[in-house]
């Protein structure tokens, strides 16, 4: 493909028409800080202009521009809708520009925020990975206990740590510590069932191979069967840290004094729904980060397995 | 006194609710430096013979004697290479070497250990494969990496259970070749399971053939040529000619007297 042609992409064209639609009068009568809304997209058009001309690889260079262009239609859409034509309610659905205006204005909170939330979740999880991955290699090692435990953990695993809550709150003395516990119950239960289960299912050669080296069991346990069983291992890392999400922004909307869910709650009290939305893209675009260098992190210790 | 000492060796294995025999009354020596070969069809019992020495299963009757004591388990005497599944996936071919040295020598520091590693993956040819997956290396590659890690774990018996069984012809005559280069001078004493007649005359000083359910041993050969042996000056003796056919008609005898005795195992 020439240069030209790159540059004559929908992508661009759906830019150059979401600059023109901002030119339409406003009808909405609080502020739309329509600046903010073009910076963004400026952003996106650099962003979209370095792919175009850095980029080597073809089906990543569509890939990039095709979601920058969903943007922009999408940018388009809510301006028209909200700021230009004002169709729908002005109070639940701020134009565009103002949230990103908001954003800025509460960087400095947010950051705070997400600070609360992402400790209690890096807290309560690393515990449970920790305490879980071992205990279910020693669980999975001896079949017997395996068995038993397996069932148990079927039961308790199988109660949804959000009706902890209530206990917790009784049983801890601050919320905080009832926040880690609950990710701690929703990560544990499915590491450890995973961890089993992918013991059991070492293949047995592995194993046999592993014994006439004569290891000792500490170096079988996580010499052998932790590496062997870690692709069965990230299936319950992964959906620990999922409903881990889930429970935590659920946990703090109910008692929490900070947190990203604590955020939301608080000002769809107040009906301040500008930030409301805010809440919702930061916390859209920390779970898809953190859930983008968990995915790096398993690819590069499960790179064995290409 | 053998290296290996097996008298009236026998093994049964239990499958639902019935147990057969495996190994029936087995018994020969091996002896130190010695290169024997366990041939047999498949069902003979030769790779639960190979599994006893391991130490990974045990006898019902009989004893396994090394160096004059039972086996019992696995031990650090006993270097082993399977047919398949041998190395660990996620290590890298290096890392393989040097974790069986780790295991059979722990007084060796880390450095010792690659270095060690690095040799031995020299000596098979994959110095420039080192840092490779066993997913990313050939079947005739990855068993090359078991080889060398069980020669570099320096153990004086070497259990090697058909381990170029899944190689392609051509690879296999270059490891059967390498095997034996590597292994003339070392004065380790081999056990290797094969099904390949040729196989077993060109590594062997001596060829146990076994016989199928249950396994016994059908007879024990001395193979008869000196070493070094050069695979195409073999192939052209006439000696050499007679001897595969004694050893292929002693190899369908048992099958055929089976068929006879209205047992059919095929």
């Amino acid at each position: 493909m020439t240069k030209k042609r790159r540059f004559l992409k929908a992508t661009n064209i759906l830019f150059i028409v979401l600059l023109l639609v901002q030119l339409l009068p406003n009808r909405v009568s609080g502020e739309t800080h329509t600046a903010y809304l073009v910076g963004f997209a400026l952003v996106l058009e650099a962003l979209a202009v370095a792919a175009s001309i850095l980029s080597k690889n073809e089906k990543g260079l569509n890939l990039s521009l095709d979601i920058i262009g969903f943007l922009y239609a999408l940018i388009i859409v809510w301006t028209v809708v909200t700021a230009k034509f004002n169709i729908l309610n002005e109070a639940l659905f701020p134009p565009l520009g103002k949230v990103f205006w908001q954003l800025i204005q509460d960087a400095g909170k947010i950051l705070v925020n997400i600070k609360s939330s992402l400790g209690i979740i890096v807290q309560g999880y690393l515990i449970a990975v920790i305490i879980a991955i071992p205990l279910g290699l020693f669980f999975g090692w001896s079949v017997r206990l395996g068995n038993a435990a397996t069932y148990i953990s079927k039961f308790l695993g199988s109660i949804p740590p959000i009706v902890y809550i209530p206990y917790g709150i009784a049983l801890l003395p601050t919320f905080r510590s009832v926040s880690v516990f609950v990710i701690f119950l929703a990560t544990f239960w499915p590491v450890l069932a995973s961890t089993m289960s992918g013991v059991l299912n070492v293949d047995k050669k592995t194993v046999d191979s592993a014994k006439v080296l004569n290891v000792s069991k500490f170096t079988m346990l996580f010499s052998v069967m932790l590496p062997a069983a870690l692709p069965q291992i990230f299936i319950g890392c992964n959906q620990g840290l999922s409903v881990s999400f889930i429970l935590l922004t659920s946990a703090e909307m109910i008692g929490a004094q900070n947190g990203m869910g604590y955020y939301i709650k608080q000002y769809s009290d107040f009906g301040d729904y500008t930030r409301t939305i805010v809440g919702l893209l930061v916390i859209g675009a920390v779970i898809m980060m953190i859930s983008f260098l968990f995915n790096k992190l398993q690819t590069y210790l499960l790179r064995w397995k290409q | 006194m053998g290296k290996i000492d097996i008298k009236n060796l026998t093994v049964e294995y239990t499958e639902k609710n019935h147990s057969f025999k495996a190994l029936d009354n087995v018994s020969f020596s091996v002896e130190p430096g010695e290169f024997v070969s366990i041939i047999g069809s498949s069902g003979c019992g030769k790779s639960t013979l190979l599994s006893i020495l391991e130490g990974i299963n045990s006898p019902a009757d009989g004893t396994v004697l090394i160096d004059g004591k039972p086996v019992s388990g696995t031990g650090f005497d006993r270097g082993v290479v399977l047919q398949h599944y041998s190395l660990f996936p996620w290590m890298t071919a290096r890392k393989n070497i040097a974790f069986g040295i780790k295991q059979a020598k722990k007084e060796l520091k880390k450095d010792e250990r690659l270095k060690i590693a690095d040799e031995f993956l020299e000596k098979v040819g994959l110095e420039e494969f080192k840092s490779k997956y066993p997913k990313q290396l050939s079947g005739g590659m990855q068993q090359r990496v078991a080889i060398a890690r069980a020669l570099a774990m320096d153990t004086d018996i070497l259990l090697m259970d058909e381990p170029f069984g899944a190689v392609d012809a051509k690879n296999r005559t270059i490891l059967q070749e390498l095997l034996l280069s590597l292994w003339e001078g070392s004065k380790k004493t081999v056990v290797f399971v094969t099904h390949d007649i040729d196989e077993a005359i060109f590594l062997s000083d001596k060829i146990i053939m076994m016989s199928t359910r249950p396994g016994r041993v059908h007879k024990e050969i001395q193979v008869p040529f000196k070493r070094p042996r050069n695979r195409t000056e073999l192939i052209g003796l006439k000696e050499y000619n007679d001897f595969r056919n004694e050893l292929i008609s002693l190899f369908y005898s048992d099958i055929v007297d089976k068929i006879g005795g209205d047992e059919v195992v095929l």
